[in-house]
């Protein structure tokens, strides 16, 4: 299998997971349940479960024979991280615009 | 969840003198970044830092607006992070009105574009999180 090392962006990138998520923001529920959403073979939801696994979005609990996905805190965290680091970039890339603005009213 | 960035910041300056500040390169380097910017659509170009933006200018009003897409490392990782800045400024009596507003983030805004699914999705988590902090 080919190692999976998307970033939360490409993990969310894709529509069908965006989907899976949605509906396990509802409620937990079992791969084969989810599986039976998608028109798309049992190891092509597995890859996309295994994928969003890795980057952070669903923990897997094996309850009997089933396997349990729920939805989880760290794809999501990793996600708004990306906008707090923008949003503080042009923070300071702001101000610096003031400062210069602001010293060169000053020298006229 | 925050899904775009928004800045507004007043200038004594007219917006003709803050469009130079947003338009020519090596005042942009000034308090930006290198680029090699050109107020032309459609034009490509790069802010180059140790995490480069590679850009394409998409609207350019003299003075008045001007917008570029924003994507980071797309050598690497394709149209993963995607957005887009737009500048918009507003005459004033005493100056200028410079408003950035950052969005368009692929992926993120259409995932979030589920505003009820996801409302629902994020309360509950932080109803999941409050419960373990007790």
């Amino acid at each position: 299998m080919i190692a999976q090392t998307l970033d939360v962006f490409q993990v969310v990138a894709d529509p069908s997971r965006r989907q899976m998520m949605q509906m396990l923001s509802k409620e937990s529920m079992t791969i084969n349940a989810l599986a039976e959403n998608f028109d798309m073979s049992r190891p092509a939801v597995s890859k996309h479960i295994k994928i969003m696994y890795t980057a952070g979005f669903i923990s897997i609990t094996d309850i009997g024979r089933e396997r349990h996905c729920t939805l989880k805190q760290d794809g999501f965290n990793e996600l708004q991280e990306f906008i707090n680091y923008f949003d503080k970039f042009w923070d300071s890339k702001l101000n610096k615009l003031e400062t210069l603005l602001n010293n060169k009213a000053k020298k006229k | 969840m925050q899904k775009e960035i928004k800045k507004t910041k007043h200038f004594s300056q007219s917006p003709e003198e803050v469009w130079e500040y947003l338009t020519q390169p090596a005042l942009i380097e000034q308090w930006l970044m290198k680029n090699d910017f050109q107020p032309v659509v459609g034009h490509k170009f790069q802010f180059t830092c140790s995490d480069t933006a590679y850009c394409e200018v998409l609207e350019v009003e003299p003075c008045t607006r001007l917008s570029y897409s924003w994507q980071k490392n797309s050598a690497k990782s394709g149209q993963s992070m995607n957005s887009i800045v737009v500048w918009t400024l507003i005459r004033k009596e005493n100056g200028t009105e410079l408003q950035l507003v950052h969005n368009g983030f692929t992926a993120l805004e259409d995932l979030l574009a589920h505003e009820n699914g996801w409302n629902t999705c994020f309360a509950k988590l932080e109803e999941q999180i409050s419960t373990v902090k007790k």
